[in-house]
């Protein structure tokens, strides 16, 4: 299995290319492209939340914990006091990075469903949830980002199976599969779990921001050509413009 | 390693935050003006004046915001009444109520291809341009004239 490091600097590798790609497309503007670059990082480190002790789950409620208490004060200045701030602000970091995380660290299993293609599906469209309903962005944009959080979230699972495999010994751990995985049906519980996933998946696309734009911009055939445009020099001059 | 980490999750917090707050929108109060049909219903007041010169308003305004704006072909729709809410982090109150027309914007890509058109809303005030929202469609906004 690949350790924090091994995954914060593939997926901050990966998220730099998709998010550079994105801004020669023209799909995103340099300010969105950066955001669009932490936010696959993050997706990177989001599978391992579900390990008790790892690095992933610190950082992870850390980032968490201090997006929610900036937006509470963000939305209460105008209404609270600056004292009434400085306690909602530290009654709301302390459930979520104490309280939460530990709730959190209790119910979840690592390697669970949490390492598997739907739920890094779901990530994507709850962000994209978020984004629009929340800030109020546009739905191309919402996507982009929860397009993000998914790709991070696939590279991090890639990872874990590449490391699966021992090229040295020629052998195959027995981790094998269970990172890159749809479902998982060993047991009762198992079975509903992946119930639960792919029936919240549905329920989920039901309220996501219109898909049209997404589509259009990365997964079209026009989306195609204006990959070729900026693929290599379209005038075949390099560096001369 | 705690230093690293400290700094990578307040960095990427503060990243995404600024990230996701859009950019500051006049306020806009309630404006009185008369209806396109000179109603004088409250509900048609409450949307101000229908911009006059919006074909031209509109043109200055993506001359400088999108890329190769010189060759772009813009189809217009008529102004309608429309109303946005703030995203639901900023409490979800109406922060503008107006005239909306839906403009679709075709752009050259930098090897000259014409792209397919893109969908805009543009928000007026008036005959003031207050913001604009890529696509047709916002799950905050309302268009009160279909």
């Amino acid at each position: 299995m690949a350790n924090f490091n091994t995954h914060f600097t593939v997926a901050a590798t990966a998220s730099a290319m998709v998010s550079a790609t994105l801004l020669s497309m023209e799909v995103v503007t340099p300010e969105q492209a950066v955001v669009a670059f932490f936010i696959g990082t993050l997706g990177g480190l989001l599978p391992d939340v579900d390990s008790a002790h790892s690095t992933s789950i610190k950082v992870g409620f850390n980032v968490l914990s201090l997006l929610l208490t900036i937006m509470m004060i963000f939305v209460k200045s105008s209404t609270y006091s600056i004292v009434e701030m400085f306690i909602m602000a530290a009654l709301v970091f302390s459930a979520i990075r104490y309280g939460l995380l530990e709730l959190f660290r209790k119910i979840s299993k690592h390697r669970g469903m949490f390492h598997s293609v739907p739920v890094a599906l779901i990530w994507g469209v709850v962000v994209a949830i978020l984004m629009h309903f929340f800030f109020g962005l546009n739905s191309l944009i919402s996507w982009v980002y929860g397009f993000m959080v998914t790709f991070g979230y696939l590279v991090h699972l890639t990872l874990d199976e590449t490391y699966s495999v021992d090229l040295g010994n020629r052998r195959v751990k027995k981790s094998l599969g269970t990172a890159l995985k749809f479902y998982r049906l060993k047991t009762n519980i198992d079975k509903i779990q992946t119930m639960i996933i792919y029936a919240s998946l549905v329920g989920l696309l039901f309220v996501a921001p219109d898909t049209e734009l997404i589509v259009n911009s990365i997964f079209s055939e026009e989306a195609w050509l204006n990959f070729k445009d900026v693929l290599l020099p379209f005038d075949g001059k390099w560096f001369i413009h | 390693m705690n230093k690293t980490l400290k700094l990578i999750s307040v960095i990427t917090a503060t990243v995404l935050f600024s990230g996701c707050v859009p950019a500051p929108q006049p306020q806009v109060g309630t404006t009185l003006g008369t209806s396109v049909t000179g109603s004088s219903n409250a509900t048609s007041l409450e949307y101000g004046l229908r911009p006059s010169n919006y074909v031209s308003s509109i043109q200055s305004y993506f001359s400088t915001k999108l890329p190769r704006s010189n060759d772009a072909k813009y189809k217009f729709s008529q102004p309608k009444r429309a109303y946005k809410r703030k995203g639901l982090a900023y409490g979800g109150d109406v922060d503008w109520k107006g005239w909306l027309v839906e403009v679709s914007v075709a752009t050259t890509s930098r090897s000259g291809r014409l792209l397919t058109p893109k969908p805009y809303m543009v928000l007026f005030t008036g005959n003031q341009i207050v913001a604009h929202i890529l696509g047709n469609s916002h799950k905050l906004l309302v268009k009160v004239d279909k």
